[in-house]
């Protein structure tokens, strides 16, 4: 007989549940507190940014003579000249140069508006003159206005003229600063972080570096870009501005952190694969070379990427060496002036015309859709190389 | 053929005291005089001598944290790898203290094999295990020669039969005791004179057991081997000499018979009869 043993719960343990269950609930609830931050910030990018990706195009008739290479908006009839960005008109005396047998003709062609028509148009703004207006709205009964791509937003760089703005110098300049970065953080992490982990001794020196290093990490990134500017502008002579400059400065910031994962990677190598290798007669360096590193290849390689991107979305030490710039055209090498994305962002954001709103945002897309890309390959890198031991 | 700088004849007998030299008329491949080793402050060996016989299995038994792995791994300079070690007296192989400054250790262990504890397989492919140390020691440049290597190194690792057909098959592939032996095959390609063996059965079943004792009672007729153990049953089976540790120190060293039939000290006894753990 049991002794009076009931299995049923008692107040006691329901207590406890109760407990787990309002413990769960606070849980949840900072999910969905964070979640919805998050979808929150997603959709306003994307409701602010998408009117980006298109533009306003208008159907005319430009007419190449004499007088219109000269006063260039004559070339489109004169009610609608003004619906047209100045982008367009500048390039006409070129055209010209460049195909002769335009001279005197007139063809049919979609141009793209100005901010302002595509403000209107897009219904963020009403400030159109009504003469204007009406032009527009007549032309658009007769189907000669629509939506087309911006390929401008990625093929050309940055302008005065909203209409006309886009990432292309800012992609070049990213570039050239992420090629300086691995150049220059990828070896010396690596290698450092070897040396640190296989070789160094373990004293008072060594830890002394760690600490540092690990530090490093955590320091403010606008006074890596003053060290920067101090170091690599003021003492090295590096140009101003240049991608050279904001990369060196940059891979000061990514160095700490491929060190800190190359070290984790290999510290993750059993012990038993060095001891293995040292005793059929391998060296120190063989050991490491032949099997530690290719099985902590897809750790350093994560480790590197997350840096590179982070290194691609900072903008605050750039602030210092001068890489938040107006750059019409992309540099074509690497000690030219050059801007990156995120500083491509900033100077937008603060621009006082309406069209820049959605270029920031159109920009901000960009940018992070090429970080989360960067993120994605790292996680399925390791997922897909990693070894478990 | 490689050149040996470690040569010197071994053909010498020596009589030395009973916990040094369990038995006469027997070469003695390895000399260990008043071997001391320190972990930093701790002592782990308090002077310990002992001669290897050549072609013998030499088992060394004793509880946990008595030094017997210590010691093994001092015969081919392994502890050297870790931190804060500190080791004092001689070891001495083909005439020469392994010690001595002019010694390298690369050299020194391609000519003193080592199975670990946990099969330790490379994580390449089962050809690239064994053809590994052959080709960054310079021993084997052909191409058909390594081909013919791998083959010899896994038939006497007795492994041939059940991988020639998947060579280029992960080493981690196979099963713990085929790891095992492919880890033996692994130290036996670049021919070495000595293997030391770290509790090479522990990690294994028992059927994994049987084979590689087998393999260690076969390979005892080219090589001089050294096996640490915590399986009693497993010293008496494959083991001609056994020496007990305790406390960093030797206390009894004698051949397998008479150690497990009539120990001399009460301190084995206790030991092998399971009064003492």
């Amino acid at each position: 007989m049991s002794q009076g043993i009931t299995l049923s719960p008692s107040r006691q343990l329901k207590k406890r549940y109760r407990a787990e269950k309002r413990f769960k609930a606070y849980c949840i609830g900072a999910l969905v507190l964070a979640m919805a931050f998050l979808v929150l910030f997603f959709t306003d990018m994307i409701r602010q940014g998408y009117s980006a990706f298109v533009q306003t195009e208008i159907e005319v008739e430009v007419t190449y003579n004499e007088d219109t290479v000269k006063f260039t908006n004559e070339s489109v009839r004169e009610e609608v000249s003004p619906l047209i960005s100045r982008a367009f008109y500048r390039t006409i005396p070129r055209r010209v140069d460049a195909n002769p047998e335009l001279m005197g003709t007139t063809e049919t062609r979609w141009l793209t508006a100005t901010a302002h028509v595509d403000q209107y148009r897009k219904g963020y703004s009403d400030r159109l003159d009504p003469e204007l207006k009406a032009t527009l709205d007549r032309l658009d009964s007769e189907g000669r206005v629509s939506y087309g791509f911006n390929s401008g937003l990625f093929f050309s760089g940055d302008s005065k003229i909203p209409s006309n703005a886009g990432l292309w110098s800012a992609f070049v300049g990213s570039f050239y600063v992420m090629i300086v970065v691995l150049l220059v953080s990828f070896p010396i992490g690596v290698a450092t972080a070897i040396y640190l982990e296989e070789f160094a001794p373990d004293n008072r020196f060594t830890q002394g570096i760690e600490i540092n290093i690990n530090n490093l990490a955590a320091v403010p990134s606008i006074l890596f870009g003053l060290l920067g500017l101090a170091i690599f502008i003021n003492f090295f002579g590096v140009p101003r501005s240049s991608a050279l400059a904001g990369g060196l400065t940059l891979s000061l910031m990514t160095l700490p952190v491929i060190i800190i994962s190359t070290r984790a990677a290999l510290k993750a190598v059993p012990q038993n694969i060095r001891q293995g290798a040292q005793a059929v007669g391998a060296s120190r360096w063989q050991a490491i070379r032949d099997h530690v590193l290719p099985l902590s290849l897809p750790g350093i390689l994560t480790g590197t990427i997350i840096g590179i991107a982070q290194a691609m979305g900072e903008t605050a030490p750039l602030l210092l060496i001068g890489m938040i710039a107006y750059i019409p055209d992309a540099p074509t090498s690497m000690t030219e002036a050059a801007t990156v994305l995120p500083a491509q962002i900033f100077t937008w954001s603060g621009m006082p015309e309406g069209a820049y709103v959605s270029l920031t945002a159109a920009g901000i897309l960009v940018l992070l859709s090429l970080l989360i890309t960067l993120n994605a390959t790292a996680v399925i890198l390791r997922n897909r190389f990693e070894r478990r031991w | 053929m490689r050149t040996r700088d470690l040569t010197g004849d071994s053909t010498q007998v020596v009589r030395v005291p009973t916990t040094e030299r369990p038995r006469v008329n027997q070469k003695t491949k390895m000399k260990v005089r008043d071997l001391e080793v320190w972990y930093g402050e701790k002592q782990a060996l308090h002077g310990v001598s002992m001669d290897v016989a050549e072609n013998e299995v030499t088992a060394l038994i004793g509880p946990s944290g008595c030094g017997k792995s210590t010691f093994l791994r001092c015969l081919n300079r392994m502890n050297d790898l870790i931190p804060d070690v500190r080791i004092k007296g001689e070891v001495e192989f083909e005439n020469q203290n392994i010690y001595a400054p002019e010694v390298d250790v690369v050299e020194l262990r391609s000519h003193i094999g080592m199975v670990f504890q946990k099969p330790n397989p490379f994580p390449k492919s089962i050809y690239d295990n064994i053809a590994y140390a052959p080709k960054i020691l310079g021993q084997v440049r052909k191409r058909t020669d390594m081909e013919d290597l791998v083959e010899h190194s896994l038939k006497r690792a007795g492994l041939w039969e059940e991988v020639k057909d998947r060579l280029q098959m992960p080493g981690l592939s196979l099963s713990g005791g085929q790891q095992q032996r492919l880890c033996i095959a692994r130290a036996i390609a670049v021919s070495p004179s000595v293997l030391l063996m770290d509790e090479p059965c522990s990690a294994l079943d028992p059927v994994a057991t049987a084979t590689v004792e087998q393999l260690i009672d076969e390979l005892k007729e080219n090589y001089t081997i050294v096996i640490v153990t915590h399986n009693l049953q497993q010293a008496a089976r494959v083991a001609g000499y056994t020496a007990f540790f305790h406390l960093g120190n030797i206390v009894e060293y004698s051949d397998t018979d008479s150690l497990f039939t009539h120990p001399r000290e009460k301190k084995t006894e206790d030991y092998i009869t399971g009064r003492y753990g």
